[in-house]
């Protein structure tokens, strides 16, 4: 038979088509398919659990020969790092404890407020395009399509598919996958007004060549600075506290005692809380594929916000259409890109979670408010 | 795929088809694929265990058999990673189907000649992995690594041909080498 006969180019006209009709059908959503994919997985489970037990002892032996060295210098390097973030522990443990209380004062939803699963990784993509895990937890445990997952580093990524007890993972790194941020300056950067006016520090992008591209951005609030003073008054005998949120401005007056709790004549403890209107950038953050940088696409650039710079924190913005709670740690600005014309800045994002090496994700059981919605 | 007898029933024809033993072989290799070489990186590129079956069924059944079975063989592959049902049905298929030029033009197919076809056709099939991706609304498909990815996938590819070839003829259920007439005197 001729390689163009007849008959061949019907066979694959209609695999071409048929392969077509059924992306389409899926892309749209449909709960046939849905229904046999789970079917299938649960006729491949037995298939997966026996080639694991088969190819365990190969796969030790390859992880053995190629990844000893590595290991080695890793783990001593993780030695060295454990050293430095025990001193740091300690003072993230007590600002952790005073953010909780600040926010529980001012009613902000903050990430304790939703309940968590805690999954374990039992399989990853086959594919070398495809930045997606497989964990131990489906439906039955509460999960949904599109529930933030996190490890203790930040953000990794989201449920994309479900069946009773397992679900697939797409990482942050998949081109596919997006998420509104914020970028939190970091303190030093938006505090000069001489600063705000500079052009952003420009540097070496990570992977392929800055294209336009569509993007969205909005700018809305930050989280409050908080600035306190301290210092000696004469003569009044009682200490003064004014604190301004928003709108709102409180002043107290506090006697200052001493140890054994007496007021030392003629000194005062003067305590102002300033709450400066709050401002950030938001923009949404894509994944790249492939070892690319995440990267942030931003229109606007908010003067009041200051300069972008490397080291910023990148955080998850919330907000009723995304699908994930605010203030999320996703990561650090790795670069700022800025593109021809009105494009306006590109940041890439060095992610806090190490997404080659995950065991365990926790789902956070968040559903976005629009959702919560449509479903009540 | 041989057809059914008239007369039977549409599931004693699937049982008589070689697709009872490509689905089971195929689920094999995808357990295989899930488990084993998602671990085995050979210069970070995971090896592609189930395209590389879809070429060899091509190599010794021709460009319409290989197709089929890297049309049914994506279909496994999509309902099992999660992506859009045909999407690697597409890249399967048409890995099957180049490698299938193999038996079109060589009477004979020797397990070297069947290598080579084996590497073009996974190649091939790779290479449309980030196209068909592209085709259905993924903006950033293509990844700077494709160039490490396809080598590295198509020489694996060559290595694993020796031991599927054989697998993959017994699945099709071909005795030997099929003799084939030219175009005209059929």
């Amino acid at each position: 038979m001729a390689i163009y006969s007849a008959g061949r180019r019907r066979t694959i006209l209609i695999l071409l088509l048929s392969s077509i009709l059924l992306i389409t059908l899926d892309l749209r959503g449909n709960a046939v398919f849905n229904g046999v994919r789970t079917a299938f997985n649960y006729a491949l489970r037995p298939f997966e659990i026996a080639g694991e037990v088969v190819t365990r002892p190969v796969e030790r032996a390859w992880n053995g020969i190629t990844r000893v060295d590595d290991l080695e210098r890793e783990n001593e390097l993780l030695q060295e790092q454990l050293d430095r973030q025990r001193a740091d522990q300690v003072a993230a443990q007590a600002a952790i404890q005073e953010n909780q209380e600040l926010k529980a004062l001012l009613s902000i939803e903050s990430l304790s407020s939703f309940d968590t699963r805690t999954c374990r990784i039992v399989g990853s993509s086959p594919s070398n395009f495809d930045q997606r895990v497989e964990i131990d937890c489906g439906s039955l445990d509460g999960l949904r399509v599109g529930m933030p997952v996190v490890n203790d580093s930040g953000l990794v990524g989201k449920i994309t598919a479900l069946s009773l007890d397992t679900s697939v993972v797409m990482l942050a790194t998949d081109p596919l996958y997006t998420v509104p941020v914020k970028v939190m300056a970091s303190p030093a950067s938006g505090s000069s007004d001489d600063e705000s006016e500079t052009e952003p520090e420009e540097t070496v992008p990570s992977g392929l060549e800055v294209g336009d591209v569509t993007t969205t951005t909005t700018t809305t609030s930050a989280p409050p600075t908080t600035e306190v003073t301290t210092g000696d008054e004469s003569a009044t005998g009682e200490s003064s506290e004014s604190s301004e949120t928003g709108d709102a401005t409180t002043d107290s007056s506090v006697p200052t005692t001493g140890p054994d709790g007496s007021v030392p004549p003629g000194t005062t403890t003067t305590t102002t809380t300033t709450l400066v209107p709050p401002t950030r950038e938001t923009g949404k953050l894509d994944g790249y594929g492939g070892r690319l940088l995440p990267r942030v696409s931003l229109i606007d650039e908010s003067q009041a916000f200051g300069r972008i710079d490397v080291g910023d924190a990148i955080l998850t913005a919330g907000g009723s259409d995304s699908l994930a709670p605010p203030d999320i740690p996703i990561g650090v600005v790795a670069n700022v890109i800025t593109r021809a014309g009105v494009g306006g800045l590109e940041l890439e994002v060095e992610l806090n979670a190490d997404l080659d090496r995950l065991n365990f994700l926790t789902v956070i059981l968040y559903t976005a408010p629009r959702e919560a919605g449509g479903l009540g | 795929m041989r057809p059914a007898a008239s007369g039977d029933g549409v599931l004693g024809a699937l049982l008589r088809s070689s697709l009872a033993r490509i689905i089971p072989i195929g689920m094999i290799l995808l357990a295989l694929q899930t488990t084993l070489f998602v671990e085995m990186q050979p210069f970070g590129v995971i090896i592609q265990v189930v395209l590389t079956f879809a070429a060899c069924a091509g190599a010794v059944g021709g460009p319409d058999r290989g197709g089929i079975t890297g049309f049914v063989l994506g279909l496994m592959v999509d309902l099992s990673i999660g992506t859009p049902l045909g999407s690697t049905s597409i890249s399967m298929g048409l890995a099957g189907y180049v490698a299938g030029w193999c038996d079109v033009i060589r009477v004979e197919t020797t397990w070297w000649f069947a290598m080579i076809f084996v590497t073009l056709g996974a190649a091939v099939g790779e290479i449309a992995v980030p196209v068909v991706d592209r085709f259905i609304g993924v903006d950033n498909a293509f990844v700077p690594e494709t160039a490490t990815i396809v080598p590295v996938v198509a020489v694996a590819a060559a290595f694993l041909s020796i031991p599927l070839v054989p697998v993959a003829r017994w699945a099709l259920k071909l005795r030997g080498p099929e003799i084939k007439l030219p175009a005209h005197e059929t």
